[in-house]
């Protein structure tokens, strides 16, 4: 370890200066550390994940029709505008991570703004699905009583419980999610504007930027799984 | 600075990067969000035809390269270390073989009997 | 913040004693709040303790109720009858495996010295190495909050479809170690950024202590298995809450998926544990013994091929699952891969010992138990990993002494080596090493005592997880209840000498056991920032004691 004084990176006009902290010799080595780090956090994420789509991937194959006939009962437009809204989301959070890294303030704290509108407007489209369910009956587990129409299409299915528990508990995984996310970007919105994050700094508008592409990929394959079960 | 200069033959850490080794133009950005906005069209599109067991295949072939892209691109995986790359990348080939066992036992359950010798069915009557 | 004030404007100057970790700053939260990596390693060390001590209270409660047939605590024929033996068992393993020995050598240990080793400062995220210490101690206060409110009695496997029928604790416990499982991620991926992105200036890959190569490949681990877990309790709390089936036959789910996620983790997870402890004796063995490790480089490759291969092994805990009869063959295949590398490094320390200086220190007693117990375990392993013989040895006594040779007898017995071997450093004080000597051999015959006849009963058909017994196994039982409490009385005794140094040891010197690598080479004990110098790695044979020759002449 360098026992010199940490080599710290020049902070832009209008910005505030960042302190690397005690133990690196730069921010850059700073900067991969911490990259490292969150990556490694994403993998968890990704084996988490990994676990109730390997259970998915049982299931269908052992009851096909059961997850055919379930995901009929899901809305593809609703579906389809929430992957338009996240792809939408996980662009602007791009572009608000470039931002970030060439000192835009402004253009960054706008890029986060949609990117959390599009967030709410995720949850608020699930909203209007969940409670649509809700309404039928078509829930989870020792929960499910489908009614009027519904009891009959599943009359004929095995388990049709399995496929809405599946429904319920990866989409249910995925919104608090989508919820961790948008307290972060709010984070971010909030220290941001005080310009903490600037091009000498931008480790955190970095990770939550990343955080929030690993909920739209999940929601990649959610989509075609859950709504569009083939 | 001359202290850090010293460290620059020392492992992955190279002072005199910048600290962000890319900033992807925006346009690179745009392009990208059109392609998935358009393969998401595509999905729900090949979704209305039935290919039998094709459309799982196919579904998932889409994912994966919207997927791809995001990683490659927004993620800014394409120009990231190689370390980085390993640690996201590697833990898809884990979750690999956490699938491939577990499928493997129930595709095969039932297709090798173990009590089964060769003993197992009753020795033929002679006379 | 308060962590980039430099050391000397606010150490306390209470003695002559020189500035230390452990004096540059005083009260609670200079411990509370501490980023230091080596404050966080001892508020880890005394948490697991606690936790060992609540373990291995229950694992006494398990002899004593098993000191005859009938049952001496818990009785068939009364009021409550055998559950809380149920209860005893499933708090033992839980609280054994999740809260101290998963955590022990990476949190307390390695969190301790694996930084020193690399010369760097800290850790290389420091606040999120805080944060896994308080993961833990939730997790930690969870499930005992699970105990208050009726202790789970499944196992600590947690097996459904029983898990989704009894008390609703398994809820708060399977919380508790979803919490508990990101605390040992959060170490893990703390170990990994640090050995890639901290390393000593000219610390190539191959100049690492070989602590650090098994740290390391734990954390791998750490990170890649345990989300699994996390997962796989969360959905068994799902099940309990809205039967949502997926692990539940009432509702047409598969109670075998939930073993194959279960042991997903819970395979590598014994490597979580033993790896971090073959990376203690591999430090132990040369320094104590003033050799260079023999075979350093495949040393390495073995912890991490170790690593790899836990994770294609789990199903040989499902032989007689109802798994598919193909794969349990791919498995027991596999499972007997791990013996490779295993004896690459049993055969290098041996190799290390072979023709060294060797001081029969406490830590190399502890290590020299290791090697005895840890072959136990690694070839009853043997029966266990093929499949005809598993059938017959599957859920007896065979397979808990096998287990407790590889987790109690190896894992723990080399933690003990390790906080023996760091002790001196750790605290700047030493412990009486002749009572040291003596905890050391009452606990190698404890675990003798305890286990042999366990091996014994268990091939002749005991079946574990029995409140109660045919009275033919009796003079076993008995035999392994006394060998349980010549353990308890050596980790009593260890405990006592431990403490009381602490407080009134003799100060221990500078390098007290002559070190070679960079965590001997820094002040006894560090001071905050670890070096006042800049440590640099100019060959490639770390563990050269040949300056202790020189240092002798002189
Ligand atoms: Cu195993």
């Amino acid at each position: 370890m360098s026992h010199g004084p940490i080599v710290q990176t020049p902070t832009p006009e209008g910005f505030r200066p960042h302190v690397v902290a005690h133990h690196f010799h730069d921010a850059n080595q700073e900067f991969h550390s911490v990259k490292l780090g969150f990556w490694l956090f994403l993998a968890t994420e990704v084996m988490l994940f990994g676990g109730v789509f390997a259970a998915y991937f049982i299931f269908h194959g052992q009851y096909p029709e059961t997850f055919v006939k379930g995901g009929e009962q899901l809305s593809v437009p609703m579906g389809s505008l929430n992957t338009v809204i996240l792809l939408t989301s996980s662009w602007t959070m791009a572009m608000g991570v470039r931002a970030c890294q060439l000192s835009q303030k402004k253009q960054m704290l706008g890029f986060l703004w949609v990117t959390l509108l599009c967030a709410g407007g995720f949850l608020v489209v699930k909203y209007f699905e969940y409670t649509a369910k809700i309404e039928h009956g078509l829930l989870p587990g020792s929960f499910w009583h489908p009614h009027g129409h519904y009891a009959e299409e599943f009359a004929n299915v095995e388990w049709p419980n399995l496929f809405f528990s599946f429904y319920w508990t990866m989409t249910g995984i995925h919104g608090v999610h989508v919820i961790l996310g948008m307290l972060a970007i709010s984070w971010l919105i909030w220290q941001g504007g005080k310009g903490r994050f600037h091009s000498g700094f931008s480790a955190p508008v970095d990770l939550i930027g990343l955080y929030w592409h690993i909920v739209d990929l999940i929601w990649i394959f959610l989509f075609p799984l859950l709504y569009l079960v083939p | 600075m001359s202290d850090a200069h010293a460290h620059a033959e020392h492992g992955e850490v190279q002072i005199d990067k910048s600290l962000h080794a890319h900033v992807c133009s925006a346009g690179t950005f745009l392009k990208v969000y059109v392609a998935l906005l358009i393969l998401t069209v595509l999905t729900v599109g090949v979704a209305q035809f039935h290919f039998g067991s094709a459309n799982l295949l196919i579904a998932m072939a889409i994912a994966s390269v919207k997927a791809g892209c995001v990683m490659a691109i927004f993620m800014h995986l394409r120009w990231d270390t190689a370390i980085n790359n390993i640690a996201f990348l590697g833990s898809l080939l884990f979750l690999g073989l956490l699938f491939l066992f577990t499928m493997a036992d129930f595709a095969t359950r039932g297709s090798i009997d173990p009590t089964m010798s060769q003993h197992a069915e009753p020795p033929a009557q002679t006379d | 913040m308060t962590t980039n004030v430099p050391v000397a404007d606010v150490a306390v100057e209470t003695s002559n004693e020189p500035t230390n970790y452990l004096n540059c700053k005083r009260g609670f939260w200079s411990w509370a709040a501490t980023l230091d990596h080596k404050r966080i390693g001892i508020m880890y060390l005394v948490g697991v303790t606690l936790a060992f001590l609540v373990g291995g209270i229950f694992a006494l409660g398990i002899r004593i109720q098993l000191w005859s047939p009938e049952g001496v605590m818990f009785k068939a024929t009364s009021e409550d009858g055998l559950a809380g033996y149920n209860q005893m068992f499933t708090l033992h393993g839980a609280f054994m495996v999740f809260m101290f020995i998963i955590p022990a050598i990476p949190g307390a240990l390695a969190n301790f010295a694996l930084p020193l080793m690399l010369g760097a400062k800290d850790v290389a995220l420091p606040r999120l190495n805080l944060a896994s210490f308080y993961l833990w101690l939730t997790g930690t206060l969870l499930a005992c909050y699970s105990i208050i409110t009726g202790a789970v009695d499944t196992g600590w496997t947690f097996y459904t479809p029983y898990s989704i029928q009894t008390q609703q604790s398994v809820i708060s416990m399977g919380l508790a170690i979803f919490i508990l499982g990101f605390s040992s991620i959060f170490t893990g991926m703390n170990f990994i950024v640090t050995c890639h992105k901290l390393r000593a200036r000219g610390q190539t890959w191959f100049r690492m202590p070989l602590f650090c190569w098994a740290v390391y490949s734990t954390a791998i681990l750490q990170v890649l298995a345990t989300p699994v877990l996390g997962i796989t309790v969360l959905l068994l709390a799902f099940e309990h809450m809205y039967h949502i089936g997926i692990f539940d036959p009432a509702y047409g789910g598969d109670p075998v998926l939930f073993q194959h996620f279960f042991w997903f983790y819970s395979h590598p997870a014994v490597y979580i544990m033993i790896l971090p402890g073959m990376g203690v004796i591999s430090e132990v063995v040369s320094v104590h013994s003033r050799k260079p490790l023999f075979g350093y480089r495949l040393m390495a490759f073995s912890a991490i091929s170790i690593g790899v291969i836990s994770f294609i092994v789990w199903g040989h805990h499902m032989f007689t699952s109802g798994q598919s009869a193909f794969v349990m063959m791919a498995f027991s295949f596999l499972t007997f891969l791990v013996a490779i590398p295993t004896a690459i490094k049993e055969f290098s320390w041996v190799a290390t010992i072979w023709k060294g200086s060797i001081a029969l220190t406490a830590p190399m007693l502890y290590a020299m138990a290791f090697l005895i117990i840890f072959s136990i375990g690694g070839l009853t392993g043997i029966f266990l990993g093929a499949l005809s013989t598993d059938i017959h040895l599957h859920d007896t006594y065979f397979v808990v002494a096998h287990f407790h040779a590889v987790m109690m007898g190896s894992t723990a017995v080399a933690f003990f080596a390790g906080v023996h071997h760091w002790w001196p450093q750790i605290w700047g004080k030493m412990y009486n090493e002749t009572l040291a000597k003596i905890s050391a051999v009452l606990i190698l015959t404890g675990f003798m005592v305890t286990f042999l006849p366990q091996f014994m009963m268990g091939s002749q058909g005991m079946p574990r997880r029995y409140a109660t017994y045919l009275p033919e196994w009796e003079g076993y039982h008995k035999v392994s209840t006394v060998g349980a409490f010549i353990l308890g009385t050596g980790f009593a005794l260890m405990m006592g000498y431990l403490i009381h140094s602490i407080f009134a040891g003799k100060k221990a010197k500078q390098n007290y056991w002559g070190g070679a690598t960079l965590d001997w080479k820094t002040q006894t004990p560090p001071i905050h920032e670890n070096f006042d110098f800049d440590p640099v790695i100019e060959s490639d044979n770390i563990y050269d004691y040949s300056f202790l020759t020189e240092e002798k002449k002189a």
